[in-house]
């Protein structure tokens, strides 16, 4: 099994106050300790919240969105070498216990990346909206992928030492769920799934993608996997 | 073939850029991407120039242009995509640098700390 001690647990969190601390507490007494939150430029005392529950946090002074922090955290990790990172959402949507669920898929020594799907086994209480959101996004990352995955927005995620040291993601916002996925197979890192639940709430669901978000996204996503050199 | 003044200075401008923009790509200054599409706008822009009877003739039977309001039109749809291209790919240029900037700022100011066992 991979020792706690060995694990990051990244956590990308803008104008996440009310809840940052309770998601950095929830994993601290999952008995990981290594928890590092990207604050990418919030307005709110994010920052604040996560050291007092006992993060180190890492600031971006601007807000430059959910990828740029994602891939801040994984530099970070990088430079201090840790083996594993696990990312996960800081709006209390993920369940850290489900981290335990991650490891033992990458304990099989088979994968790079173990992606937390919540559509393995259908999580209960995830809203219409969301679930036709992610199947338009499962086509267009699928279409570019070998592989089909199940969950390509999914935020929890956990990468071992050559997926850290390998990958190198260019897009800012949500896309780059979809970009670490396709940029991870060109590359030739192994990517597995592993089943998941969340929970949404209201807090929840005010944060995340609206449709113009979306198509935002999906341009971004485009334009850099056709136009730009992913690695 | 006769060829009017414009019909050499158009091409020697063409080529110019064209130019500019392959001595960019060497000093790493621009994209292939740049490249490519900058140097088929500009080439388009030659030829057109060398041949506009032909190409006019061609266009005008392809886009069903009936007079030269609507040339001009079209033209400029095009010259107006083209700079929505150049833009975009800028904007996205400077988000990068600006991302990396602030990444950089970011790590520098996280002191290191004992990884806790």
């Amino acid at each position: 099994m991979i020792p706690a001690k060995d694990i990051a647990v990244m956590i990308p969190a803008y104008n996440e106050g009310p809840m940052i601390g309770e998601v950095v507490t929830h994993v601290r007494t999952c008995g990981y300790k290594n928890i590092i939150v990207v604050d990418d430029g919030s307005r709110d005392n994010t920052r604040k919240q996560a050291l007092d529950a006992g993060a180190r946090v890492i600031s971006h002074p601007i807000n430059r969105g959910a990828g740029a922090a994602s891939q801040t955290g994984l530099h970070y990790a990088r430079q201090q070498g840790f083996p594993y990172v696990i990312q996960l959402d800081a709006d209390g949507q993920h369940h850290p216990e489900d981290m335990e669920t991650l490891i033992a898929k990458m304990a099989e020594g088979r994968w790079d990346i173990v992606i937390g799907s919540r559509f393995i086994q259908m999580s209960e209480g995830i809203p219409q909206r969301r679930i036709a959101y992610n199947r338009v996004s499962n086509l267009l990352t699928n279409w570019f992928c070998r592989g089909s995955y199940s969950d390509s927005q999914s935020g929890f995620r956990m990468l071992n030492r050559r997926a850290i040291e390998k990958l190198n993601l260019g897009l800012d916002g949500f896309g780059y769920c979809s970009e670490m996925i396709v940029v991870g197979e060109r590359i030739g890192l192994s990517i597995g799934e592993a089943a998941i639940k969340v929970s949404y709430t209201e807090y929840s669901m005010s944060k995340g993608q609206d449709l113009h978000m979306g198509i935002t996204t999906a341009v971004n996503l485009i334009w850099k996997l056709i136009f730009h050199q992913t690695h | 073939m006769r060829l009017e003044i414009y019909q050499i200075v158009v091409p020697i401008i063409s080529a110019i850029f064209i130019w500019g923009l392959a001595s960019r790509f060497r000093r790493s200054r621009a994209s292939m991407q740049e490249v490519v599409v900058g140097s088929l706008f500009w080439l388009a822009v030659a030829v057109f120039a060398l041949f506009p009877d032909f190409f006019s003739r061609k266009i005008a039977r392809l886009f069903g242009i009936k007079s030269n309001i609507n040339a001009i039109i079209f033209f400029c749809l095009g010259l107006i995509f083209f700079f929505q291209y150049k833009l975009f790919f800028m904007i996205k240029k400077q988000q990068m640098a600006l991302t990396n900037l602030t990444r950089k700022i970011a790590l520098e100011q996280q002191p290191d700390k004992e990884v806790e066992a």
